[in-house]
């Protein structure tokens, strides 16, 4: 064997800070080599979206909602809410791909490197930004097609994109910390979704507040899904988008710091 | 790092899993520069003691060091020195052979260039080079082991640690991967390996700990331990193997003999000190008793026997009515092989 070769401790002597992002990139690496490999595994996240968003408009698009300012065609209420329930339905995918790998022989081995700790959690969230981009684009291409129209121009059509990567990529790390504290992948399967369409329906994605069930309503004030959605809504028509710009802000910090540092830690001590 | 450490020194560990005692206060010392191998059956603690060795788990109890380095204070020191190979092959099946060498180097602390040579490097050595191009998921078990170990060995880390390796594969695969590590040995690399195979500790282990119940019930040399059982064995095979419970009982009851039945194989074996005067013995009461012998003799122990005396709970007592119990018990100990 070549025992004598290679120097004892490797070159593993790189700074921790550039680390992170080296191993988070790797780890992101990982998931897009197996994509390429299984290409299959794109088509359902990326055609679901699309047919669900020409579905809704097609049958509720021409429906009258008198309480929302704007056109006064639901169409246009609409088509922001589903960009972003979709992000919330695609959440649980990360969440559901990290507890299959939390169990694998593979975690064990991760756990055993000397690699940066939450370049798990970063790397898979950064591959599932990709797919929220990619998501996104489609999404606003169709809407197009369907009439939508963002009236602050180029850089309005860039920001509902980002909004809806960046707010995707903070679901995804609830959905992280919710699936790996399940701990069991059946159960997660059929569990993950209750929360995700609960927090879509409880929330302005589908109807304006005031039109909701009274109990839904303080809820829906404060779910990120309104802000998300209520965030777009400003950017297509022209309106005030500060207060619910601050509000996702303030969701999106919240949901990285706190599930993000428990999924960290439920992945190290996964059994 | 401090040369002189042991590669491994773990003082009382203690580790519970709600109110099972995994652990319950083991120390280990594994030298550098040695194998050591840990012998013991499910659930006997094997994997628990090696997961707090390799980080993935904590002691509720006792410390434990890896080259000096606290696995509790300093796991990234540890990490940087260990190469594991868990039960589990610890690869992405939907990667090829080499992508997933490359990657787990590269999370290691490889550069992307030195991952892939080395990659190429192991690969050869371990006989997998020709399938490195394809997925893992079209591995057999044994090129799916070789490739884990593989894995492990990407940054040459001094301490290799190896959780029941060869547990599952054929016996030609199993002398493959025996062939890599004899080689690893040769090179001076410390290893310390969990199995269930005694003939394993026994061919290859420079010491072996038997661990039963979260204890380390006895640790030498594989010939020390072969010496712990009673010094010889008188083996009796019948000639009707139906008739090997009969015969145990008999033994028993008419002259205080606790003997163990092979299942099916009608081979009765029974530790003894006085060795000619129990094969004599036992010869006369199953003679008495129209049991047919078939052959009879006495020989040395094997390494199985010791293993199965250090576990075995309690040597059962030679008075008749107790013994009958314990003969049963002997009898049960032997169906699991």
């Amino acid at each position: 064997m070549t025992a004598a070769s290679v120097p004892l401790v490797v070159e593993s002597a790189t700074e921790p800070r550039y680390r992170l992002l080296r191993d988070s990139g790797l780890v992101a690496g990982r998931y897009l080599r197996v994509l390429r490999m299984n290409p299959g595994r794109l088509i359902y996240p990326l055609v679901q979206p699309i047919v669900l968003l020409v579905l809704f408009t097609s049958v509720f698009g021409n429906l009258a909602v008198s309480g929302h300012q704007g056109s006064g065609a639901y169409r246009e209420f609409l088509i922001p809410g589903i960009i972003i329930q979709n992000a919330v339905l695609t959440a649980p995918i990360a969440g559901l791909a990290l507890l299959r790998d939390a169990g694998s022989g593979l975690a064990d081995r991760f756990r055993s490197l000397p690699m940066s700790r939450p370049a798990v959690l970063i790397g898979r969230l950064a591959y599932d930004a990709i797919l929220f981009a990619i998501q996104a684009v489609l999404l606003i291409v169709t809407a197009f097609g369907l009439g939508f129209s963002v009236r602050t121009g180029p850089a309005g059509v860039v920001a509902i994109a980002l909004i809806a990567v960046v707010f995707g990529a903070s679901v995804s790390v609830a959905s992280a910390w919710l699936a790996l504290t399940i701990g069991d992948i059946e159960t997660a399967e059929r569990v993950m979704y209750f929360p995700a369409i609960a927090l879509n329906f409880v929330s302005s994605a589908f109807a304006p507040v005031p039109y909701l069930a009274a109990w839904m309503q303080p809820i829906a004030r404060v779910n990120p899904v309104t802000a998300a959605a209520d965030l777009v809504r400003s950017l297509a028509e022209g309106g005030a988008a500060a207060r619910p710009a601050v509000m996702l802000g303030c969701w999106v910090l919240a949901l990285a710091a706190v599930p993000g540092t428990l999924a960290v830690r439920r992945w190290q001590s996964a059994p | 790092m401090t040369p002189s450490a042991a590669a491994v020194e773990a003082v009382d560990v203690a580790k519970n899993f709600g109110a099972v005692t995994a652990l319950g206060g083991v120390n280990l010392t594994v030298p550098a520069g040695t194998l050591t191998a840990l012998l013991g059956p499910n659930g006997a603690g094997k994997t628990t003691l090696v997961r707090i060795i390799a980080t993935l788990c904590k002691a509720d109890r006792g410390r434990v060091s890896v080259f000096g380095f606290d696995v509790a204070d300093a796991p990234a020191q540890v990490r940087a020195r260990i190469g594991l190979t868990g039960q589990y092959v610890g690869l992405d099946d939907a990667l090829t052979g080499r992508d997933n060498l490359v990657l787990i180097g590269r999370l290691a602390g490889l550069a992307h260039r030195r991952a892939r040579s080395r990659a190429a490097e192991l690969a050869e050595l371990l006989g997998v080079a020709d399938a490195l191009g394809r997925p893992v998921r079209t591995y057999s078990g044994g090129m799916r082991r070789r490739l884990d170990l593989a894995a492990s060995l990407m940054t040459n880390p001094p301490l290799i640690v190896l959780d029941e390796p060869t547990t599952g594969l054929d016996p030609a695969s199993r002398q493959q991967l025996w062939e890599a590590l004899a080689g690893l040995r040769a090179g001076g690399t410390t290893m310390l390996l969990t199995t269930q195979y005694l003939e394993e500790a026994d061919r290859f282990a420079d010491t072996v700990h038997v661990l039963g119940h979260g204890m380390i019930i006895a640790s030498g040399t594989p010939s020390q331990l072969k010496g712990l059982v009673a010094g010889r064995v008188v083996e009796i095979r019948l000639d009707r193997p139906d008739d090997a419970d009969a015969a145990v009982s008999v033994l028993a009851t008419k002259a205080a003999i606790v003997a163990r039945a092979e299942p099916g194989s009608g081979r009765l074996t029974m530790p003894t000190d006085d060795g000619a005067d129990t094969l004599l013995s036992a010869a006369a009461a199953l003679r008495a008793s129209g049991i047919v012998i078939a052959d009879l003799g006495l020989r040395q122990p094997s390494l199985d026997e010791a293993f199965l005396a250090l576990t075995r709970p309690a040597a059962p007592a030679a008075d008749p009515a107790v013994s009958a119990a314990g003969a049963a018990d002997a009898t049960a100990a032997g169906a699991r092989p």
